[in-house]
């Protein structure tokens, strides 16, 4: 365990060198925050609907603030997959996914937490209209910050089979690119999930997309009451445990079909 | 005036660096890359420049061939001043980056020279007349439809020679050249260089750590240290100044061993061969020879001078660089 | 005329160099059109939802989304080495290989690199366009044609004049700055909506600085029959010129800045 916990940290002080990068990505980000919400304040201004604006405004802030959680890659690992130089890692005395699934949570963790305390900050103190408004009561946001923590989980085991998927296909960029698009898509980065045709929303946020931040968020806004918790946690440790076991079962085959041809 | 001066060029590079803990500042630190560099050089020549990383050998070469700016002094090249006319200026150079490529990566190399071609407005039956020119000097005819990334490291320096010398360029810079390539690649380079200079009269300007490539090149060579000019002059001058070590081999017909020697030689044994470093300075060689004479009759006798490398790693410790 | 062929000739180059690997070029390019497939989905979402945006109707929110789409990606297909590739020539040296050559620098920085791939973004583009234009029932003329054809070239500029700052920025830092996205990325996204949804001091941005409400929404609106703030007809020609003029600029402090470069490595 200690070794998981070391590349953890490792990873931790790594991603908070970058610091000058972070802040402008933040700023980046916050831009881009403020004019998907004066276009969704200009669409509601023109047709009002019946969730209210406030809970989409709120649903933006939050999805990019964590957007660092959703899109970002360890490319050292990558290089290693591309390369069969993760052969060597094979000596080390714990379990290969054990170790990368502990560096993806602390560069996902600290990459996202880096951004989003400032960002949220920031989106605290605009008016009226604009800001990312209050949880709805203090048990939807002990329920949002264990979704959340989830949606950590999931993620994380989400980007471990993808790095599976990739260490066998031909051209792993575009493969990624078709999965940053679901990606972007399904959870609700591109068009907060909410405001997806009804009967979508029904299949789509069972995918496990959903699971990452409009789970949480949702709870957070109260746009599913306090008594739905157990279940919308449910869901996403069962999706978080099931990508686990396949992301899992993947990298042991794969690292055996590397062990025997020798890289 | 000469074909290229050079009067007390400087050059200084703001570099920051990251604090080591804390705080959003930076900490700016100047590097005087070049100071109060003067030479001259004249058409046809064929001048090495030597000295450690860091030295402002490069930083030389970006300046004369436009890439920078210098921040004191003046540079003129064929009385045009490279960073201020620039186009008219790189139009009758050629320069080579040891470590970087100009030609493209993923077509064959002919492609690359065509594009070339464009981009200099070499007229048609010149630039044909060139390429077989070249092509053959290098050996490059059975290549021209390879793709640079299929090419081996030595192929690859003459592509790139080829492709800096299609324009017919009055002057040449080589940074690095031989950095990395086998000893007939070298040896074929050097060929190469030594051919074009003497029948195009190409003045050519090299940088290198390679000594070999200065000794068998250039009759003159510039030494740069911390960015200033530390010697001009014949290689002969420099080595002779450092040359204060020599080795000679014996081997005895009869398997004699040496006389009892001066104390300042050293005396070791290689199986039935004597090593012995001495200082000319204060046993000359002549008078080694007879002692070594008075122990028996000699089958073999070898003198050497001190390896290159040696002597110029000795020269940098002297001047502290 | 000879800058124009050396840029033809170089496209050539860097065309069959791309399309050597042709299965993953074939997979990237279908990737980027899903991605941008995506994009225009989402227009599509929100149209589903609103139906309408102010006075914009949702087939002519699809046809400024075509005309953002086609400018935006047709710069990024032809002028890859401003939009993308110039902080990695700046840091690998190939910046210093394209000094010592007696060309204009910004023809051989543009001529270094093309990402033909973005045809698959230019296909959804030119769809939204169509679709849009059908739905938004636009009776083209020959003015009305002229007009987007200026709108998409001029607006080709403005994007690399954009582009154009973080060039600026990385000669003297080596690095990339991820805020000048905002402008150019950022341009992007915002203004694949009519600006006058926006409030003033976007409105601001995206005209006096990025201007891209001149350049494309106001002969996109003229051309939808909907002049942006009732605007007479000849603005519809006039107004894209600030895409030009912002590049002029640009180009002029690319010019300063790389008399500033301190190139890299040994």
């Amino acid at each position: 365990m200690r070794a998981y916990a070391a590349a953890f940290s490792m990873r931790l002080k790594m991603e908070l060198q970058y610091r000058a990068a972070a802040l402008g990505g933040i700023l980046c980000q916050i831009f881009f925050g403020l004019v998907l919400i004066a276009l969704y304040r200009a669409l509601y201004a023109s047709r009002p609907q019946t969730l209210p604006i406030g809970s989409v405004v709120t649903y933006v802030w939050i999805n990019q603030a964590f957007f660092r959680m959703l899109l970002s890659w360890d490319t050292d690992l990558l290089d290693k997959l591309r390369t069969g130089a993760i052969a060597y890692d094979l000596c080390r005395p714990v379990s290969l996914y054990g170790y990368y699934y502990a560096r993806i949570a602390a560069m996902k963790l600290v990459g996202s937490l880096l951004r989003a305390v400032p960002m949220l900050l920031f989106a605290i103190l605009l008016p009226e209209g604009w800001r990312v408004g209050p949880p709805v009561s203090a048990g939807a946001l002990a329920a949002a910050f264990a979704g959340l923590g989830l949606g950590l989980a999931c993620v994380t085991a989400m980007e471990c089979v993808t790095m599976g998927i990739t260490m066998r296909t031909i051209d792993h960029r575009g493969v990624m690119a078709l999965l940053n698009l679901l990606m972007v898509t399904f959870s609700g980065n591109l068009l907060p999930l909410t405001l997806f045709p009804d009967s979508w929303q029904r299949v789509i946020t069972l995918l496990p997309y959903a699971q990452l931040l409009d789970a949480p968020i949702r709870l957070y806004t109260g746009e599913r009451p306090l008594s739905a918790a157990p279940g919308i946690l449910g869901l996403q440790a069962l999706w978080t445990l099931a990508l686990a076991a396949l992301g899992l079962w993947i990298w042991r085959h794969n690292l055996r079909r590397i062990t025997i041809q020798g890289g | 005036m000469s074909y290229i001066t050079v009067t007390d060029l400087g050059k200084t590079f703001t570099v920051r660096k990251k604090r080591e803990k804390g705080g959003p500042g930076r900490e700016k630190t100047l590097v005087r890359a070049l100071s109060q560099v003067s030479f001259q050089v004249e058409k046809g020549e064929l001048v090495g420049c030597i000295g450690p990383n860091g030295a402002g050998k490069s930083t030389t070469v970006k300046i004369l061939s436009g890439i920078l700016v210098p921040d004191e002094g003046s540079a003129t090249v064929d009385g045009r001043v490279p960073w201020k006319e620039r186009r008219e200026h790189v139009r009758r150079i050629g320069v080579v980056f040891g470590q970087r490529t100009q030609l493209w990566w993923d077509v064959p190399i002919i492609d690359s020279f065509r594009l070339l071609k464009e981009i200099y407005l070499v007229p048609g039956p010149a630039f044909e007349k060139r390429l077989s020119e070249l092509t053959e000097a290098l050996e490059l005819g059975g290549l021209l439809r390879t793709p640079l990334r299929l090419m081996s490291l030595g192929q690859r320096m003459r592509a790139e020679l080829c492709g800096s010398l299609l324009h017919s360029p009055e002057l040449l810079f080589l940074d690095e050249p031989t950095i990395g390539l086998d000893a007939p690649s070298k040896l074929a380079l050097r060929d190469f260089l030594r051919r074009e200079n003497r029948e195009k009269g190409t003045t050519i300007l090299l940088t290198t750590h390679d000594m070999e490539d200065i000794a068998a090149l250039c009759p003159r060579v510039m030494v740069l240290g911390h960015g200033r000019k530390l010697y001009d002059g014949a290689l002969t001058g420099l080595l002779s100044r450092y040359d204060t070590l020599r080795i000679a081999h014996v081997r005895y017909a009869d398997g004699a061993r040496p006389p009892a020697l001066p104390p300042d030689c050293a005396l070791s044994r290689e199986g039935d061969t004597w090593q012995i470093l001495y200082h000319p300075a204060q046993t000359p060689t002549a008078g080694l020879l007879t002692l070594l004479q008075s122990a028996g009759a000699i089958q073999e006798l070898t003198l050497q001078g001190q390896n290159v490398d040696h002597l110029i790693a000795a020269m940098y410790e002297e001047m502290a660089l | 005329m000879r800058t124009l062929k050396l840029y033809l000739h170089s496209m050539g180059m860097l065309l069959r160099a791309h399309t050597q690997y042709r299965a993953s070029f074939a997979l990237q390019t279908l990737a980027q059109l899903v991605m941008e497939g995506g994009e225009m989905m989402a227009v599509l979402l929100v149209v589903n939802r609103f139906e309408r945006l102010g006075h914009w109707s949702g087939g002519n929110l699809l046809f400024f989304f075509g005309v953002m789409s086609l400018t935006f990606y047709l710069t990024e297909f032809l002028g890859r080495g401003v939009t993308g590739a110039f902080p990695s020539m700046v840091r690998s040296g190939q910046l210093d290989t394209l000094l010592v050559r007696p060309r204009g620098l910004m023809t051989q920085v543009l001529c270094a690199e093309i990402d033909p791939r973005r045809i698959g973004c230019l296909a959804v583009g030119l769809t939204a366009l169509i679709l849009g234009s059908r739905a938004s029932g636009i009776r083209w003329t020959l003015p009305k044609a002229l007009a987007l054809l200026e709108a998409v070239g001029l607006g080709t500029l403005l994007t690399l004049g954009l582009f154009l700052i973080e060039c600026v920025l990385c000669v003297y830092t080596v690095r990339s700055i991820e805020m000048v996205n905002a402008l150019t990325y950022g341009g992007r996204s915002a203004c694949q909506y009519p600006v006058d949804i926006y409030p003033r001091p976007l409105r601001i941005l995206f005209t006096a600085v990025a201007p891209y409400a001149l350049v494309l929404h106001v002969p996109a609106a003229w051309i939808l029959d909907k002049p942006l703030w009732n605007w007479p007809a000849w603005t519809a020609f006039v107004t894209p010129l600030a895409g030009p003029l912002v590049f002029l600029v640009m180009r002029g402090a690319f010019g300063v800045a790389m008399r500033h470069y301190r190139s890299t490595g040994s």
